[in-house]
């Protein structure tokens, strides 16, 4: 019980789910310090959520399996005491948002807790005053539950633990569902707990520029074992090796591993933050010519880009939208006056804060929704005349949770079944249908739903693929996958535009929108504030702001060199185009 | 996107009333709804559950409420004439007392519906399940389960919302006006919404038990419930209101 014991402690641990014979972790073994704040990161299936199910007692208490090895909380192995004497200790906020509420209002929900572990209740109003105050949700104190947004309701989660006083928090995937501001609000309240409150925070997540701007651990999981173990600074002076295993590095220390590459500076910790990078390069090109000399490099703002937008213009577009306006009946979500268009072979990404109307916009292409004023004109289709299930033959959508396109038996009758409703032959449509899902690796004879998060998202991913439509319309195509996965989805997707397809997507996540899109369409509050070539889009701080986005880390490194080193930099969007950049710079000399 | 069941928060004497009391309530609207033979009585029941409601001040939610039973109501009223064959014959298979029952019909199923979702619209379900388990003496894993099953209600509807936009954007016609084969294009739906239902289930049942479920006692809750003076004067009228339909 003294403080320098760890208050937890894998002992060579390895479990298997069920009847698998596969380990879904296979002989790990670490120390967790009291008072640390520790990051997970890891490819899917690599054992994480396992990982997090283990410190917080759910293994062996409710996941049936093979455990073996030891798990120590507090010094006490978990199979010798209750779940419910391990959950004093090890307070755990699960991924699925709705399914840890117990009740329907905030404060129920605190209490919940706080009751069942007998609290007094003369303690009571204070411990939930804290709890909300500390998670900064007091105003949403008499709140329903249901009419949250995701991001608060994940703070009412927290809280919810918070007024238990635990002494660790283990968190899977907090922020999977949430945009950035939300995702760095939960991460906030996270880093002011540990400093302030001393709680252990274990965190599982995918977002590594937030992994890296809060923890001071971090744990890369593979194949159910521990990879890399060390602080952020440590384990992204890997990026080489993470990179094979499926994990993306920051874009700045991507910026600087390459740089040390190039042997232009010597191998060593990486760069974590923007501000890093910046005083990294300056410090590299103070006092070379070319710096202050004001000639624009234009080749690496550009090469990264094969398909130039140049081409597009000459196409017809295939998505209109012209003055669209529409709002929900007894709701004020509304988004007015939208007007753009896409061509075939571009690919065009919405981006803008949640609520403002991306959603919207995209079940008004698809035809979930009709205009109420103006129009929207998909494939020559006037989506107000044509029945929503005529459109999907030229249209095809990607949601974001892929469970909820998925309904068929096998893999091989869940791609088909797309072709088959618009009216293609059924022998024509397997033919196709086989035809993709090889493509794609997918077994073709299992049940969709039997296979992990990031198959099915493939399986989903070919069903939109084997229409061959006019359009794509992606929703948080990334959400949920790890980076492989979402690499493979955004090629398929990049292939899927060079053979002439429009591709319109909603996204979150910058860097893949930065690597991705060539046009951007920017959206605050029903609106579509500004459109143009994404370099150009996020390079405007002034519209960033407004739109309340934080522009990929690239994008900013390069605005601040090109202020404060050399306009060479200007309009920079790849770590590619910045290291060339630096490169020549020192070569010339 | 607030459902029919959702609380509406307030502070009307119906709100401060016990929850059992108010379950009470509405049971005794129900029974004498059952039990009343007459034009007057079961017209006066609707009556007192729309006063109730307005007092409350959530008239708007029953009168959205209306909007759904009415056509239910509609079919038992012609199912009601279909089957009723004593009596003259007024036209075709319309007797006369299929025309003096059917109304009741009608009435009595608005009459049983309305007052239980009133009473769901003035109780937080955590204070109904509390004051059942104080009150009732009702295990709280039953109390905790039916609890449960309302508030998934609007969480699985929406799920099912969204299951039916993405397989509408897939090509399948759920915008057809032919009813009969949007309802045979809605039965593959269960596997994807069973899916996510058991695993929601299973989250939350894990969820419950990481915070202390099988802690939980009788005197757990922090809030108390006990049956004060009013409730005791509304469980009087409960009773009187039931001998009332009993004897009429």
């Amino acid at each position: 019980m003294t403080s320098d014991s760890p208050i937890i402690r894998l002992e060579d641990v390895s479990f298997s789910y069920g009847g698998s014979d596969h380990p879904a972790l296979d002989h790990a073994s670490l120390d967790i310090a009291s008072g640390e704040f520790v990051g997970v990161i890891g490819p899917s299936g690599a054992g994480k959520s396992t990982l997090a199910a283990v410190m917080s007692g759910a293994i062996p208490h409710h996941y049936r399996g093979q455990l073996f090895g030891a798990a120590l909380v507090d010094g006490r192995d978990t199979c010798e005491v209750t779940l419910t004497d391990i959950s004093r200790i090890v307070g755990s906020v699960n991924q699925d948002i709705d399914a840890q509420m117990v009740a329907s209002v905030t404060e129920d929900e605190l209490l919940f807790g706080l009751e069942n572990f007998g609290v007094p209740h003369e303690e009571i109003p204070a411990r939930v005053a804290e709890a909300l105050e500390t998670a900064g949700i007091a105003d949403l104190r008499e709140r329903e539950i249901a009419t949250l947004s995701g991001g608060q309701k994940q703070k009412v989660a927290i809280a919810a633990i918070l007024a238990l006083a635990p002494r660790v928090l283990v968190l899977d995937e907090p922020t999977a569902a949430l945009d950035p501001v939300s995702s760095s609000a939960v991460f906030d309240t996270l880093r002011e707990l540990n400093a302030s409150a001393g709680i252990t925070v274990v965190v599982i997540e995918q977002k590594v520029a937030l992994l890296c701007e809060h923890c001071d651990r971090i744990l890369v999981m593979d194949e159910g074992r521990l990879a890399f173990d060390g602080t952020p600074r440590e384990v992204f002076s890997h990026g080489r090796e993470l990179r094979a295993l499926g994990v993306d590095s920051p874009r700045v220390a991507r910026v600087s591993n390459s740089l040390a590459e190039h042997g232009i500076i010597a191998p060593g910790a990486p760069c974590l933050s923007v501000a890093e990078a910046r005083d990294l390069i300056a410090g590299l090109l103070r006092g070379r010519s070319g710096v202050r000399a004001g000639e624009k490099n234009p080749a690496p703002a550009t090469a990264a880009k094969p398909e130039a937008p140049d081409a597009g213009p000459a196409a017809e577009p295939v998505v209109r939208f012209h003055d669209v306006s529409f709002a929900y009946p007894g709701s004020r979500a509304t988004v007015e006056h939208l007007s753009f268009e896409a061509r075939p072979g571009e690919i065009v990404s919405v981006i803008g804060q949640n609520g403002a109307g991306k959603t919207t916009l995209t079940k008004l292409l698809n035809g979930l929704l009709k205009p109420a004023s103006g129009e929207v004109v998909v494939a020559g289709l006037r989506t107000s005349d044509a029945p929503t299930s005529r459109l999907a033959a030229h249209v095809a959508t990607l949601f974001q949770n892929p469970d909820r396109q998925l309904c068929k038996d096998t893999v091989l009758d869940e791609v088909a079944f797309g072709l088959e409703l618009t009216g293609v032959p059924a022998d024509e449509a397997r033919e196709r249908a086989r035809a993709v899902a090889e493509r794609f690796g997918l077994p073709l004879d299992a049940a969709p739903f039997s296979l992990s998060r990031g198959q099915r998202q493939m399986v989903a991913l070919a069903s939109v693929v084997v229409m061959e439509p006019d359009v794509i319309l992606l929703d948080e195509p990334t959400s949920g996958l790890d980076y492989r996965e979402c690499m493979t989805v955004m090629e398929t997707v990049r292939e899927m535009a060079a053979r002439g397809c429009a591709v319109v997507m909603v996204c979150h996540d910058m860097e893949v929108v930065s690597d991705f899109a060539e046009r951007c369409v920017v959206m605050a509050e029903g609106r579509i504030l500004a459109q143009g070539p994404a370099s150009d889009v996020f390079a405007d701080e002034a519209l960033m702001a407004r739109a309340g986005i934080e522009p990929p880390q690239v994008v900013r490194l390069a605005g601040e060199l090109a202020r404060t080193v050399s306009p060479a930099f200007a309009g920079i969007t790849q770590v590619s185009g910045i290291v060339d950049t630096v490169e020549e710079m020192v070569r010339r000399d | 996107m607030t459902s029919v069941i959702d609380y509406v928060p307030g502070s009307t004497l119906l709100h401060r009333l016990n929850p059992v009391t108010k379950l009470a309530l509405a049971a005794a609207i129900v029974a004498a709804t059952l039990l009343a033979d007459t034009y007057a009585l079961l017209l006066g029941l609707l009556a007192l559950t729309f006063a109730l409601a307005a007092h409350a001040g959530v008239p708007e939610r029953l009168a959205r409420l209306l909007k759904l039973v009415v056509p239910l109501g509609v079919v038992m009223f012609v199912f009601q004439l279909l089957f009723t064959h004593t009596g003259e014959v007024v036209w075709g298979f319309v007797t006369t007392d299929g025309l003096a029952t059917a109304p009741k019909v009608c009435l009595r199923l608005m009459g049983v519906a309305l007052p239980l979702v009133l009473m769901l619209t003035v109780t937080r379900l955590t204070d109904l399940a509390n004051a059942c388990v104080e009150v009732l003496h009702v295990p709280y894993r039953y109390a905790f389960t039916f609890t449960t099953a309302l508030r998934f209600v609007p969480v699985f509807s929406q799920e099912m919302n969204a299951i039916m936009e993405a397989q509408t954007a897939r090509g399948v016609e759920y915008d057809t006006r032919n009813p009969v084969r949007k309802l045979t294009l809605m039965l593959p739906l269960c596997v994807p919404l069973l899916v996510s239902s058991v695993g929601k289930t299973d989250a939350t049942a894990l969820a419950a038990e990481q915070r202390g479920f099988y802690l939980r006692t009788r005197e757990s809750s922090y809030r108390r419930y006990p049956l004060v003076a009013r409730d005791w004067a509304v469980l009087a009228l409960c009773v009187a209101l039931v001998a009332l339909a009993v004897a009429l």
